[in-house]
């Protein structure tokens, strides 16, 4: 951290926040607010003679609240810069200044109470989210009393009081008596793989965490007795298994099941933890001096703001979903963004820096090469065909365009280099003003057509997303999942570009089903274009219906890359709904679309007469 | 606000109710037979 902040390529903003981002790889315009610490930060030298003479007194979150800090105070021993903040929340008050006394006590004459926020503008050409993660908060896990029983601490405060520079120097003790503990109890999982707490995700670090605790007590205070209650341990990383054996031959008794109640003596303030061991079965009690929770992490509850600034996606844990999970893990859906650590998955310190050092790479080889190559699958605008309605720049989940202005008669204007091809602008554009690279209407109606030249009633049109459907598809080859081959698949780049005229075009060619299937909501490649395809084939479930045909025959479904079996099962469902399709009623549905297509040319002709000059006459 | 509709599995013909934000769209799957064919019939 010391040598990134001494870089001198490096211009490191401490204390500031993203207030608004735009523009696109290469060209991102960024506004960060950096705000006041009211103290000069190039000229203090962490002396410390202001904290002696601050009055305020409040917890230090950097020591997990066992210790307090000053109103003025430096986050961490190891901050960089290594400079001083003033928490204005906390000061007794500034305009007028009510106290002051940091400011007589500072020799350098550092401080300055009058400091404001400043906005500086930045010119970035890529961006690295690592925003890091949150520690899950146990309280709500009633049934190891973390709020009630003083001696019930986290592996976060457990951290602190082992640590060197933590609020007891180092010298482990439990919070009541401030005596060592002798009996130790570690309970894993603590809001991690709980479907009851809506957290199915294993956090990752725990595990290995809790090694290295043991292993620190076994070393530091061999008179320690520890245990640790867990699901299973996840000790698969380089020389993990080796800490994890270590452990065991320390003496540390792993015991197979998680506590389902704790309970404290109330004059000594030990504790009790009732526990089925799973491996034999038997409910037994242990008694201990100190629970560790081994809390899980979590998303940052103030990830929000900045995923919507930068357009990017989370997956269903609230984690930042990647543009491709095996081959651009460290790349956002968003090109020129990339991710580092915890943002994107619970990580640890190793995969953090591995992850760090990937996000470097890609993002200075695009810096170096100084021009992008971008995949040709991009959207394209026809101007003359464009009525300014606005809806592509609306809908498109990248911001990629421009929007139109009818006064102006500005149009639309696509940013290929932040276009990714989902075709959900070419899809909800009525003008059909914009077309795609590569998946043109042309190319997908012939798809459609050559499906459905001999024997339609037996083919089922399956529109299939590429990065899930389409794979799940090619999973269930590989594994051998039998399904119909009848069902015949298009893949598009995302269900976003399956626009209601190839649908209405399937059926007009005697398409008994359609289906349209792309990624989760929460896997979507597109950040939300997913969305769109819900919205269009709920539109189109309301026409058919109100034309007489049966919404049925149209079937949306959600499949991801991994779900081979779900795809032929999806699959068998439907061809059983296809036998059930008369041929009068696809005649019947044929008939329909051929009214409706000619009541909409008739309308087109008089909206066209009604516009033309009446110099004619 | 989320309001509660009866949805309608297009599949499978099964019909319940649920919670639905308007304009919000949401993954849902038919609670029978899974699909996501899932529409939504009332209040309209
Ligand atoms: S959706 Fe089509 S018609 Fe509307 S502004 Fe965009 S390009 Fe023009
Ligand atoms: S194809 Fe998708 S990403 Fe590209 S401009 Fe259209 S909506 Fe935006
Ligand atoms: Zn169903």
């Amino acid at each position: 951290m010391m040598d990134v902040g001494r870089h001198p390529r490096i211009k490191l903003m401490a204390y500031s926040e993203i207030e608004h981002v735009s523009g696109f790889i290469g060209n991102f315009h960024v506004k960060v607010r950096k705000k006041a610490r009211y103290v000069d930060e190039s000229e203090c030298t962490a002396c410390n003679d202001c904290v002696k003479d601050c009055p305020v007194i409040v917890p230090d979150e950097y020591q997990q609240g066992l210790s307090s800090r000053k109103a003025i105070y430096i986050q961490l021993p190891q901050a960089v810069p290594s400079a001083y903040l003033i928490d204005m929340e906390n000061c007794l008050g500034n305009n007028p200044i009510a106290c002051g006394k940091c400011l007589d006590a500072c020799e350098k004459k550092c401080i300055d109470f009058d400091m404001q926020d400043e906005i500086v503008n930045l010119e970035i050409g890529t961006i690295i989210v690592s925003t890091g993660m949150d520690v899950y908060d146990p309280t709500e896990m009633d049934e190891f009393g973390y709020r009630s029983f003083e001696n019930v601490i986290t592996s976060m405060e457990f951290e602190r009081l082992i640590c060197a520079s933590g609020p007891t120097e180092g010298h482990f003790v439990r919070p009541t008596d401030h005596k060592l503990p002798k009996k130790i109890a570690f309970i894993q999982c603590v809001g991690s793989r709980s479907e009851k707490l809506g957290r199915n995700y294993c956090s990752n670090i725990c595990c290995m965490n809790t090694i290295k605790d043991t292993l620190l007590l076994a070393d530091h205070y061999p008179e320690v007795e520890s245990k640790v209650f867990y699901i299973d341990i996840r000790a698969f990383g380089k020389g993990f298994e080796d800490l994890y054996m270590r452990s065991k031959e320390s003496g540390v008794n792993y015991i197979r099941g998680i506590p389902g109640d704790v309970w404290e003596d109330p004059e000594t303030k030990s504790l009790n933890l009732s526990v089925e061991d799973t491996t034999n079965g038997k409910v037994r009690i242990h008694e201990a001096d100190m629970v560790v929770l081994s809390v899980g992490v979590e998303p940052r509850k103030d990830m929000k703001p900045l995923q919507q600034l930068l357009t990017l996606s989370s997956n269903a844990d609230g984690f930042l979903l990647e543009s491709h999970p095996k081959l651009k893990p460290v790349d956002s859906p968003t090109r020129g963004i990339f991710y580092a650590g915890c943002v994107e998955s619970p990580k640890d310190v190793k995969d953090s820096v591995t992850q760090a050092s990937a996000a470097a790479s890609r993002a200075s080889i695009i810096l170096n090469a100084g021009k992008v190559t971008i995949e040709a699958i991009t959207a394209v605008m026809d101007p003359d065909k464009c009525n300014f309605c606005g809806v592509c720049s609306r809908v498109c989940p990248y911001h990629a365009i421009e929007p139109a202005d009818k006064k102006s008669g500005t149009y639309p204007n696509i940013i290929q280099a932040a276009c990714a091809g989902c075709g959900t602008c070419a899809a909800e554009c009525t003008m059909d003003a914009i077309s795609m690279r590569h998946f043109t209407d042309a190319q997908m109606i012939s798809q459609i057509d050559s499906i459905l030249e001999r024997n339609p009633m037996e083919k089922v049109v399956a529109f299939a997303c590429n990065w899930c459907s389409y794979a799940g598809g090619d999973l269930a080859g590989t594994c051998r999942v039998q399904y119909p081959t009848n069902i015949q698949l298009i893949r598009t780049m995302c269900s976003g570009r399956v626009d209601e005229k190839f649908v209405i075009h399937a059926f007009k060619k005697g398409a008994p089903i359609v289906l349209v299937s792309g990624c989760h909501f929460s896997d979507c490649h597109y950040i939300s274009a997913v969305q769109w395809t819900q919205r269009r084939v709920e539109k189109l479930w309301n026409r058919l219906e109100r034309l007489g045909i049966r919404p049925e025959r149209l079937q949306l479904e959600w499949i991801s890359a991994a779900e081979g079996q779900r795809f032929g099962r999806v699959m068998r469902a439907i061809e059983e709904m296809r036998q059930k399709v008369t041929e009068e009623e696809v005649k019947e549905t044929i008939e329909i679309l051929k009214k409706e297509e000619e009541k909409e040319r008739a309308k087109k002709v008089k909206r066209e007469a009604a516009l033309q000059p009446a110099a004619a006459v | 606000m989320a309001e509660t509709g009866t949805f309608k599995c297009l599949r499978c013909g099964h019909e319940y109710e649920d919670k639905y934000t308007p304009k919000v769209p949401q993954e849902r799957s038919c609670p029978k037979c899974g699909s996501n064919s899932v529409r939504r019939i009332g209040p309209k």
